[in-house]
């Protein structure tokens, strides 16, 4: 049975209670070879037909009032059937799950818009649909149309919105319904910056009027930004919950193992990349190393890298050239050097046939940001007038880096200094 | 069954909303509005007309003028749409819902319900057109010398309007109750068999066909295909609705309390099988 509000009696005089509890709560679906077989499972019940998935169990969570809470964990962690048994959209399997209070949950924003009706008629219809009565939305009406800032967008079809658009009346209707806990499953991550630090905003407002927010994502920088208590989901189940910190720990752990994986299986692949030269000397596997003595793919803003390009001459040569190019996955050349044009130059005058070695490059600390990167290296021939390749290989290695604290944004992580002066007093230095 | 029956009462102002977003979807954008659910019923009486009436010499019966035909087969195609057309959305209204039914907390008993109202709206939007129609027959009597004869002889009075006309709003309200539990039925049978849209829209015309709408029910018993109206409680309601509606009669007591029955049982099985399904519905979209 459907009921607009759950506020139980129980629940609105404790100030210190808990706004969601789940007790052993798992869900499990039924999957079938053929669509038929769902059928003859209503029809004739009793025989074992499909496989049983549990996209979530054995989880036991108890939600203070007010808390502010993020779930983390990679895609197919069980992080979406959660929120929908969270939410009360499904039924538990096993366990049971109980919230007091309205929910709102922006799982998905703008759910029932319908493309051809104005922007205003769509809010009616909304509004009602998140369980408000037409009084309430009356009231809220303009707040929505104000914040939304649609303009006179407001009387247009919805067909005629962009998807920023389209969230931000979304996002409009779903936090105005005034509910006590909200959920969101990453729908920020649309809109403009503007519109986002607006939602931010109206968050921090929620928190600030103590009502329960869940904040879901696979990144683990905004969730730490927002929460400071997190749970942290593994196939399934709740691996770990906490204090942000605490749990950020462990998530970056699995995500550089799985970050590695990753890369490596990328790394299978760079053969497919172009490669050109000579040959008298061919450059053999890049191993890439970070603080420890492993090699890894994965690494964070300010930690240790090292390049180890193995190599082996079929020819003699002479002055060999070694170099690397460092790229970000969208191809933009960060950064390239050799030993050779330095102040302090390694000239190689003579690599015999046959012989063997590696070369390397090092940062002592990663100027790079979060995201993907690639390198390119290559040997060139300085004996010549002009330096001609010997062995160029595009896109030899791909690494990943990975950023839990966000301290900065863009492509490079630079050494700032940041100073603040008030009305002449004394002056406030942040060396980093 | 008492549960659906709540849940739509508490919710009534939802739905009353769908309902109305729904007469608007129909025709938002269109230049002629509302005008359509008029013509939809007018065009298809004329292509009827031309094929039965016109190609094939069909006689109704030989005591029926021209304009009592038209009008009993107009009333037939009214009611007639209304219901076919319930059945065909009705059945994948959960399926075309599925965003708000998995992504929000969403009271889906309202679903089947709205597009059977809407429908019914719909009927009565077209309600003018019969009333014209009648308008026409009563002021202009049949003048043909044979169908006044056999006529005469076998008592039809014609066109008849009366307070009869009372009984519209029941068989009205028992045709949404009728329709709404085999919508109920269909929607939630279309997420264990997704062929059952298919289905429907054969299984819609097949028994358009098998329903004396534009040939009249006596042939039928003629060719020894009564049987087939027994069982047929469309017949029973088209029927009523002609009684009333062209011939000023009261509904058949019989017709009435089997059509009333019918009504009763398809809601409570409809009723019973979605809300006894209901919470499989986001894991079964």
């Amino acid at each position: 049975m459907y009921e607009k509000t759950s506020k139980g009696t129980d629940v609105a005089s404790a100030a210190g209670g808990s706004a969601i509890i789940a007790r052993g709560a798992g869900k499990a679906y039924r999957m079938y070879d053929k669509p038929i077989h769902r059928l003859w499972d209503l029809l004739l019940p009793g025989k074992e037909r499909g496989k049983e998935f549990w996209a979530v169990r054995d989880v036991y969570l108890d939600i203070p009032q007010g808390a502010t809470v993020g779930i983390i964990g990679e895609n197919g962690a069980g992080k979406s059937t959660l929120l929908k048994l969270l939410t009360g959209i499904t039924r538990p399997t096993v366990g049971e799950v109980k919230t007091n209070g309205r929910i709102a949950s922006l799982l998905e924003l703008g759910a029932g818009f319908h493309p051809e009706f104005s922007g205003r008629e769509n809010i009616r219809l909304n509004c009602s649909i998140l369980g408000m009565t037409e009084e309430e939305t009356e009231e809220r009406f303009h707040k929505i149309v104000e914040f939304s800032e649609l303009g006179e967008f407001i009387d247009r079809p919805v067909k005629t919105y962009s998807s920023g658009m389209h969230v931000r009346l979304g996002f409009s209707v779903a936090t105005t319904v005034d509910p006590d806990i909200l959920i969101i499953d990453e729908a920020l991550s649309v809109g403009d910056e503007h519109f986002k630090g607006k939602c931010i905003n109206r968050l921090n407002e929620f928190q600030e009027m103590g009502k329960t927010t869940l904040f879901v994502s696979h990144d683990m920088g905004s969730v730490k930004s927002m929460c400071k208590h997190v749970v942290l989901m593994h196939e399934g189940r709740v691996l770990e919950q906490g204090t942000a910190e605490d749990v950020a720990d462990e998530y970056l752990k699995r995500a550089h193992v799985r970050g590695n994986e990753r890369m490596s299986s990328i790394n299978r692949t760079t053969d497919e990349y172009p490669r050109w030269g000579s040959g008298e000397i061919r450059t053999q596997e890049v191993e890439l190393y970070g603080p420890g003595n492993d090699a890894t793919n994965v690494f964070q803003p300010g930690s240790p890298f090292r390049a180890r390009i193995h190599f082996e001459a079929k020819e003699t040569c002479r002055q060999p050239v070694f170099g690397l190019g460092v790229y970000r996955s969208d191809g933009t050349y960060v950064n390239g050097s050799n030993h050779l044009w330095r102040r302090a130059p390694i000239e190689l005058d003579e690599v015999k046939a046959g012989t063997k070695g590696y070369v390397e490059m090092a940062f002592e600390s990663l100027p790079l940001l979060q995201g993907a990167y690639y390198l390119t290296v290559f040997v060139y021939d300085h004996d010549k007038a002009a330096p001609t390749p010997i062995d160029h290989r595009e896109h030899a290695v791909s690494f990943e880096v990975m950023d839990a604290n966000h301290m900065q944004h863009g492509l490079l992580f630079l050494p700032t200094r940041w100073s603040v002066t008030v009305d002449g007093a004394e002056e406030r230095v942040s060396a980093e | 069954m008492i549960q659906t029956i709540k849940s739509l009462a508490q919710n009534r102002s939802l739905l009353r909303d769908f309902v109305v977003r729904d007469l608007k979807a129909r025709y938002v954008g269109s230049s002629m509005g509302f005008f359509w659910s008029v013509v939809y019923p007018i065009m298809n009486l004329f292509v009827y007309l031309f094929v039965f009436q016109i190609v094939l010499k069909m006689t109704w019966s030989a005591d029926k003028s021209s304009q009592e035909v038209v009008l009993l087969m107009l009333v037939g195609i009214v009611a007639w749409t209304a219901f076919a057309e319930t059945l065909s959305r009705a059945t994948n209204t959960l399926v075309d819902n599925a965003n708000l039914i998995q992504k929000v907390v969403f009271p889906s008993e309202i679903l089947p319900v709205y597009i059977t109202i809407s429908a019914l709206v719909n009927l009565v939007i077209a309600l003018p057109v019969v009333g014209l129609a009648l308008t026409y027959g009563m002021l202009n009597p049949p003048t043909d010398p044979v169908t006044v004869a056999a006529a005469e002889a076998s008592g039809n009075l014609g066109i008849q309007v009366g307070l009869n006309l009372a009984w519209l709003p029941l068989l009205l309200i028992l045709q949404g109750v009728f329709t709404a539990g085999l919508a109920y039925f269909l929607a939630t049978f279309n997420l264990f068999w997704r062929d059952t849209i298919h289905i429907i829209g054969v299984a819609v015309t097949v028994l358009m066909f098998l329903t004396p709408i534009f040939y009249p029910a006596e042939k039928m018993v003629a060719e020894g295909y009564g049987w087939m109206l027994t069982y047929n409680p469309m017949h029973w309601l088209l029927d009523m609705y002609r009684g009333v509606m062209v011939k000023n009669l009261a509904p058949d007591l019989r017709f009435l309390a089997q059509f009333t029955g019918a009504a009763a049982l398809s809601f409570f099985v409809g009723s019973q099988f979605f809300s006894s399904q209901r919470e499989r519905f986001p894991d079964l979209l």
